[in-house]
């Protein structure tokens, strides 16, 4: 698979991820990776963050509309 | 983990909307039903108007109110909302002993707030004629069998908590739905013995609103309402451990 920006831009560059949620597949240099916080508890005990984070890879597109939420 | 101020809050909240909705449904039977000649000794009142779906309207009144408030607060402190609750997750190693006093004064200034507001809402007949939705052992109960039934009912709740919540095997979202049902139940059966408090909290409320309200002075039931849940609620969580070892 090759990455979808680059292809864009006439570039043939190969895919590393893909992005959870458009599923398009990035290179190195255009994959995104964010760490997600985990939660653990609640009822009947309160919920703490734990030290891990969960990665997940996003393309450009999708992390700049993320981050307008 | 939020602070343990904010969890007290959220203890605060929960426990005034158990025994807000959850008493106050109780002292609201008694204020509907009032005038009404009961068909017998062991009617006080509720059951006056529908027999055991009197008990059922109040069960789930209790029962939706605790779910409403897992929901909502379970993530936050846990939502005991009970000191028998608290006491049996402390004894059994599952709950911080620097957290337990703090949850525990949190669920009693919950449940007075709860009777004190319901009674500036609802007019001086609810401290009058609904006692605040305050328990007590019913005509023929004896000290002991109030004491019995309140740790029998208990018992089954804190079963309920552990299966579907603390077992980390439970299905996840269910806690809430479960263990309202579960109270709803437990007070419709149990509840024209000693009134199914099953909490220390929701008893303390109604006894010291009316005890401030010129109401009657209850405390001297108050240690049925300990010693029955807190026991209940302890062997339960010592049960369930033992079945699954």
């Amino acid at each position: 698979m090759k990455c979808y920006v680059c292809a864009k831009d006439g570039r043939s560059t190969d895919a590393v991820a893909i992005c959870i949620v458009c599923g398009m597949g990035t290179c190195m240099e255009h994959t995104i990776r964010q760490e997600m916080d985990v939660w653990e508890g609640g009822y009947p005990f309160p919920a703490h963050k734990i030290d891990t984070t969960i990665p997940r890879m996003l393309c450009p597109d999708c992390a700049a509309a993320l981050r307008e939420e | 983990m939020v602070s343990l101020a904010r969890r007290c809050c959220a203890e605060i909240t929960g426990t005034f909307l158990l025994v807000f909705f959850g008493a106050g449904a109780a002292a609201m039977t008694l204020m509907i039903a009032r005038g009404t000649i009961p068909a017998t000794p062991f009617n006080v009142g509720i059951g006056a108007l529908g027999g055991l779906a009197d008990w059922l309207a109040i069960g789930l009144a209790f029962g939706f109110a605790l779910m409403a408030s897992i929901y909502a607060l379970g993530r936050i402190s846990g939502a005991h909302l009970n000191p028998a609750v608290t006491i049996a997750l402390w004894i059994t190693g599952r709950f911080p002993s620097s957290d337990t006093g703090a949850y525990i004064v949190s669920q009693l200034i919950g449940g007075a707030l709860a009777s004190l507001i319901f009674a500036a809402c609802a007019g001086m007949d609810a401290v009058s004629i609904g006692g605040l939705g305050a328990t007590a052992p019913f005509p023929g109960i004896t000290y002991g069998q109030a004491i019995l039934a309140e740790a029998v009912g208990t018992f089954i709740l804190m079963l309920a908590i552990m299966g579907a919540a603390v077992d980390e095997r439970a299905p996840a979202g269910i806690a809430g739905i479960a263990i309202g049902l579960t109270l709803a139940g437990v007070i419709t059966t149990t509840g024209n013995i000693a009134g199914a408090s099953l909490n220390p909290a929701r008893t303390f409320g109604p006894y010291l609103g009316d005890w401030l309200l010129g109401g009657a002075n209850l405390w001297g039931y108050f240690p049925i309402y300990i010693i029955g849940p807190i026991l209940g609620a302890v062997v339960a969580a010592y049960v369930y451990d033992y079945l699954w070892k």
